[in-house]
């Protein structure tokens, strides 16, 4: 007994190993330097203060927070609505395979590259005004991108795929007859697909909805080359005070938050997930 | 076991012993794409020396690593601002005169710009530059060649400026008389409300990574930024569209320079290559490359085979960027208002 357990340490020691050295210590890093002084050259002195975290509720800075949660929300509302019918539609298909390569051949493309393919498409010389232009449709260049419907736009096209394959697998596993059932006893197509899908995939719809919302909730890139002058999100702000404005622990703290969001977010997944399966032993 | 022991002892000396010899290479730490590979290649086969480059995207980035204990650089090229620190922190080696004798090819006004180490005593200067407007000339005509450009509202949202706040910031200080390192509250007051009023309503984006493509494209019919980028996106045969200038009420101006950081193993060398980039000849080709003015070795000029894209004169009522240490914050704190707000 006592042997096995001891085996048990040692089974576990590459997993132990492994959160230590890539979860761990960067995080005990970031936690700490949000807490001290900032070096006047970048870096940090030890000395302990709090000023990082009274520097965060500087209007500029709860202004692009709001932001950032507001893109991310609308962002990963659009790519929950637009995730779901496809992840239905695939569940039913009979050429699964082949949906689910369209969805992750693009994948093999770096995102920077899909980006600015996004430039191309949506830029005043950009493929979309082009043709809008020759069919005589508008007489003017529209202003597609460098604002914030063209961070939403590139911010739910990179992370569809991340809603869509969560909901097709638990879609996939859904009994369809359940939905004949609920309409043999009265109820109608919306009432089926609101009453009883909708519910049975409650766990794959959390999972999408983490899925996107933390990679959305932390963009850079995105709002960096699409955005416009007003387009700055959390990931910015971290970016630019670790490089430009020399202040690590102001960024560790914005770090920090993110990750806490981050880690939240996983719990109500567990947490949800504990309950769908105590419902079932009930039921 | 004790032969064992002896035996790696022995086999590790031996390794390190048949190291190649460290005289025979050369470690930079340069800025991406600053030095042509064929002075490299140039270099290596007059000195028989061989030249490994690891490179930085920002003076942030090369300090942080070198101030976190990295060790076996040769030669590093930070900015001014940075060589001034790095000269007060005391991360770099004298430079000896008696190994240099290219050195008599450094513009004195150059020198006496660089206040912070005017006797090459730590750095020895390596390219003087600034910022300037590109306009596209097919498409935008009757303009303002200054900074008030930005303030043209036909033009908005096809402008951009730089996402740099000591360049944006020094634009606007210079265009109202100030100095670029101003820390003057009221006159940084006054650059902010010159920036978020007349500026910035007409700015599509404040950018440094996608600007030069914007530009080439179309899309942006104005831009703020280094020259060199801006035509390195540009078909030759476009470059007459462009016209590029710097505007003539000054700002910011960056120095480049040659260190030796302490910790180097091959001082000899970084010695030989800072005299040979500084041979007329050999720099006229850096300068070609880049289309470069010969702002800093003006012995080099003769040897030109390029138009370069702005001139030295261009450059007389620009200022060079200093470090701001605390008053940094300042800017800072500006920088937040124009960045961050709507």
């Amino acid at each position: 007994m006592k042997r096995e357990r001891q085996l048990g340490i040692i089974y576990s020691a590459p997993m132990g190993l492994w959160l230590t050295i890539f979860f761990l210590i960067p995080i005990s890093i970031i936690v700490i330097y949000s807490f001290l002084k900032k070096g006047l050259y970048g870096g940090v002195e030890w000395q302990f203060t709090l000023k990082a975290y009274q520097e965060m509720f500087n209007p500029a800075f709860l202004k692009v927070l709001w932001r950032t949660l507001w893109v991310s929300v609308v962002a990963t509302a659009i790519t929950l609505l637009l995730a779901l019918p496809c992840g239905y539609a695939m569940a039913r298909s009979r050429h699964q395979i082949f949906w689910l390569a369209l969805i992750i051949v693009p994948f093999w493309t770096n995102s920077l590259i899909r980006i600015y393919a996004w430039i191309a498409i949506l830029s005043s010389e950009g493929f979309i005004n082009e043709l809008l232009l020759s069919l005589g449709i508008i007489k003017e260049s529209l202003s597609l991108i460098y604002n914030q419907q063209a961070v939403i736009t590139v911010l739910v096209y990179i992370n569809i795929p991340f809603a869509i394959l969560p909901l097709f697998t638990t879609i996939d596993k859904f009994d369809f007859q359940l939905l004949e059932a609920a309409r043999d006893l009265g109820a109608t197509k919306r009432k089926a697909i609101f009453k009883v899908l909708l519910p049975s995939i409650r766990s794959g719809i959390i999972t999408a909805l983490i899925f996107t919302f933390i990679p959305i909730f932390g963009a850079y890139t995105t709002p960096l080359l699409v955005g416009g002058k007003d387009s700055y999100m959390i990931g910015n702000i971290i970016v630019d005070q670790v490089t430009k404005t020399r202040n690590w622990p102001l960024a560790s703290a914005f770090s920090l938050i993110i990750t806490l969001l981050s880690t939240l977010g996983v719990i109500w997944i567990l947490v949800s997930g504990m309950q769908d399966k105590a419902k079932g032993v009930v039921k | 076991m004790r032969k064992l022991s002896l035996l790696l002892l022995v086999g590790i000396t031996f390794l390190l012993t048949s190291c190649p010899k460290e005289e025979k290479v050369l470690h930079l730490y340069n800025w991406t794409y600053y030095t042509p590979e064929a002075l490299i290649e140039q270099f290596e086969e007059t000195y028989g020396i061989k030249v490994v480059i690891d490179y930085f995207a920002s003076n942030e980035d090369m300090f942080a690593k070198l101030k976190a204990g990295a060790k076996g650089y040769d030669l590093v090229f930070p900015s001014q601002d940075y060589v001034e620190i790095m000269i007060h922190e005391k991360m770099v080696l004298p430079i000896d005169h008696e190994k240099i004798p290219n050195l008599t090819y450094i513009s004195p006004l150059v020198l006496e710009k660089a206040t912070y180490d005017p006797t090459m005593e730590w750095s020895v200067p390596y390219y003087m530059g600034a910022a300037g407007i590109a306009v596209n000339r097919k498409r935008v005509s009757d303009y303002p060649r200054d900074w008030s450009i930005f303030s043209t509202k036909k033009l908005a949202n096809r402008m951009s400026m730089l996402d740099d706040l000591r360049e944006v910031i020094g634009d606007a200080l210079a265009y109202l008389g100030y100095s670029v390192n101003s820390v003057d509250k009221k006159e940084l007051e006054e650059a902010k409300r010159l920036i978020n009023q007349e500026w910035k309503p007409n700015l599509v984006k404040f950018d440094a990574e996608g600007f030069a493509k914007a530009f080439a494209s179309g899309e942006f019919l104005v831009v703020q930024g280094y020259a060199e980028a801006i035509y390195e996106e540009l078909d030759t045969e476009l470059w007459e569209n462009v016209d590029f200038f710097l505007p003539p009420s000054g700002g910011p101006m960056y120095l480049d320079s040659m260190v030796i950081p302490k910790g180097a193993n091959n001082t000899e060398a970084a010695h030989l290559f800072i005299n040979f980039i500084h041979t007329p000849e050999v720099y006229a080709q850096f300068l070609d490359r880049f289309h470069f003015p010969s702002s800093v070795n003006t012995a080099a000029a003769p040897y030109m085979t390029t138009e370069p894209f702005y001139h030295v004169e261009d450059l007389e009522n620009y200022e060079l960027k200093r470090d701001l240490g605390e008053n940094l914050t300042l800017y800072n704190t500006l920088w937040e208002t124009i960045r961050y707000n709507e």
